[in-house]
């Protein structure tokens, strides 16, 4: 059956990137919104947009009986899920199907499978896949963590049974720490995902995290469209990614996929997955867990593949073959994505919600900015703080890496601090230049990682005595970004219409 | 016009003059500077400096200019000349040893470390803030006891309230 008419349940740049999808094969978007999104891109950017209730994600974007109602009030035939909040949650894609909504993402069974993330590794455990040692089961107490921990054996993860995107996850160092982080975990997991659940895994020192995005119809094709390298992270939340990864060769490449797209048939996979790897520093890999829906970042996939995630979702879900086998699958170039979150980077990465004032994106050759911002738009304070993602493709990595540092240099975001500055540094570091990536680079860089090394003075002092003069001189208050007023009402041109 | 414009602790005298379509000359100790200026309304700036083209960012954060420039970020006090002299020849305001921990940003207390009377070490956890869906712990920035607890888990805070207090 072929969708015309879809409901996004989601905002952002995600919410953004599957509209544009769907406009480009004709299928009529339905955006939601909550109370702090009624400016959102993409609701200014969809067919219809409807609200779906308060601020806090529990009261509207999280809220299955509203998006399921409004979705049949608006006669959408199907819903897309986005990532996160109810991407991965099998009630929503069972409420869809009961609705006779089709869902844009894979049967709730196999949400259940791999969702359950001890339930997971029992399937790899059984199809064979190296795994890294670990709990099966969730732990219950914290004397039960104690002796589990001391099992598998110091430094150990914790990490949220239903989880992803980092929340409710805590490296645990030593004993000491362990009452600690679980109540962290726990608290974090029990807000983001609903279920307090965690389990433990032996910590893999300076490990890289490589996941392998496969795609599966309803008809029995798996295919993998290689892997992507994710390890620049904080806080166990990716920043940087790109693919294909400096270490994986096409026989590593084509063992991983193989045991991805195995995991994925096991489970009884269908739509787009993405199954995550650890790589040691011998190159040996072993499954950490499979996601059930569209990654953040899957556009360096697209980029060097050429082929539209999105616009595979939709065709998988109306029941279209693929139409294409492994051997299909060609890979070219190399692409990089960056992170624009709203984050102080030099203080922590404290979030720093507000008004964006200004904005200039990044352009020119092959340039991607798949933003969910616009000047004059307000990143509220109630979600995660991803405003927009860069994504570059080059020939090869130095080529890419160029490109990055170039399109970065261009991007400028006034009125919120922005991970931008800190993205130069990173890209720009040698040890990033020349491919040495662990998901411990980060933490190993951060004491580098200055505001400035003083090169700019004169002339950032020149532009703050001219800012203050011009400002004195019209005897304003200063324009800053505690609260300034909805560019809405001062201009109510938004910035996204002129590009 | 003459300002003082701090940028890490170190004063510099700043003499505007000019101004005219944008034409300033800026006078930094015995630096001249001829600048053509153009200060967009969304606080992005162009400046041209001896024909080099520079684009810069400035905002006001609690009466700091914070400048971002070739992807490095200052913050800089500017201030009236007049006025820098009023505050320095005071000497008084920060000189107490106590550290007052304020929120830095709206959220919710979810945990309480401290409680008054407690000794603390630099690094040790006293709150953690739920913004954003990430919790966000603040630790003590030097060893002391905590005087004052003005906060319990549960409560919404606003950037600037006063959380604990450390003599």
């Amino acid at each position: 059956m072929k969708i015309k008419k879809l409901l996004i349940a989601n905002r952002g740049e995600i919410a953004v990137r599957v509209i544009r999808a769907c406009r480009e094969q004709g299928i009529a978007t339905v955006a939601v919104f909550s109370d702090a999104d009624r400016e959102a891109l993409h609701v200014l950017m969809a067919d219809e947009a409807y609200p779906i209730g308060a601020a806090p994600a529990v009261e509207s974007y999280l809220a299955i009986d509203r998006l399921v109602a409004t979705a049949r009030r608006a006669g959408a035939d199907a819903v897309h899920p986005g990532y996160g909040f109810l991407a991965e949650n099998a009630r929503f894609a069972e409420a869809c199907a009961e609705a006779g909504l089709t869902f844009v993402g894979p049967p709730p069974a196999a949400i259940r499978a791999m969702g359950d993330k001890t339930a997971a590794r029992k399937i790899a455990r059984d199809l064979k896949v190296p795994m890294v040692p670990g709990t099966l089961e969730p732990i219950g107490s914290d004397d039960e963590a104690r002796t589990r921990a001391r099992e598998i054996g110091f430094p150990v993860m914790l990490k949220a049974a239903m989880g992803g995107g980092g929340k409710g996850m805590r490296l645990v160092r030593q004993e000491a720490e362990l009452a600690g982080a679980l109540r962290a975990a726990r608290s974090e997991a029990g807000a983001a995902f609903g279920d307090t659940a965690v389990y433990l895994e032996r910590a893999v020192s300076e490990p890289r995290h490589v996941e392998i995005q496969v795609l599966a119809d309803g008809h029995g094709t798996i295919v993998h469209l290689g892997e992507r390298e994710c390890s620049i992270q904080r806080r166990h939340q990716k920043l940087v990614e790109e693919s294909p990864s400096p270490v994986v060769d096409a026989p590593l490449r084509a063992r991983m996929g193989e045991a991805a797209c195995r995991v994925a048939r096991a489970a009884g996979y269908v739509n787009a997955g993405t199954v995550e790897f650890l790589l040691d520093a011998d190159r040996n890999f072993y499954f950490l867990e499979m996601n059930t829906r569209l990654q953040v970042e899957h556009p360096v996939t697209e980029m060097v593949t050429g082929i539209d995630l999105v616009r595979e979702q939709l065709r998988i879900a109306a029941g279209e073959p693929l139409g294409y086998a492994q051997q299909d699958v060609r890979w070219r170039g190399w692409a990089i994505e960056c992170r624009i979150n709203a984050e102080d980077p030099f203080s922590g990465w404290i979030p720093s919600p507000g008004t964006i004032t200004g904005l200039r994106g990044a352009t020119g050759p092959w340039v991607r900015d798949d933003s969910g911002a616009y000047e004059g738009y307000t990143v509220p304070r109630w979600y995660d703080t991803l405003v927009a993602k860069l994504i570059v493709w080059a020939d090869d990595r130095p080529a890419a890496v160029e490109r990055m540092l170039r399109a970065l240099a261009e991007y400028t975001v006034v009125g919120v601090r922005t991970t931008i500055p800190a993205l130069q540094r990173i890209v720009g570091h040698p040890d990033f230049r020349a491919g040495r990536l662990s998901t411990a680079f980060l933490e190993r860089v951060l004491p580098e990682l200055r505001a400035n090394d003083g090169r700019f003075a004169t002339l950032a002092t020149i532009a703050a005595v001219l800012a203050e003069h011009e400002r004195a001189r019209r005897g304003e208050a200063p324009a800053g970004d505690a609260e300034p007023p909805s560019r809405w009402r001062l201009a109510a041109r938004p910035g996204w219409t002129a590009s | 016009m003459k300002y003082v414009a701090t940028l890490g602790g170190e004063p510099t005298v700043v003499e505007v003059t000019g101004g005219a379509e944008g034409h300033y000359r800026l006078t930094l100790g015995d630096e001249v500077w001829e600048v053509d200026a153009r200060l967009g309304e969304h606080g992005i700036a162009s400046l041209l400096v001896g024909g080099a083209s520079h684009v810069a960012s400035v905002v006001d954060r609690d009466g700091t200019c914070v400048v971002q420039v070739g992807g490095e970020t200052y913050e800089i006090l500017v201030e009236e000349q007049t006025r820098w002299i009023i505050r320095t020849r005071g000497g008084a305001a920060g000189a107490g040893r106590a550290q007052t921990l304020t929120a830095p940003l709206p959220g919710k207390i979810t945990h309480v470390a401290v409680r008054p009377g407690d000794a603390v070490r630099a690094g040790d956890t006293l709150v953690v803030i739920e913004a954003m869906k990430m919790e966000n712990e603040f630790k003590a920035a030097a060893a002391g006891t905590v005087a004052e607890v003005r906060v319990q888990p549960g409560q919404a805070v606003n950037p600037g309230d006063v959380l604990i207090v450390i003599e």
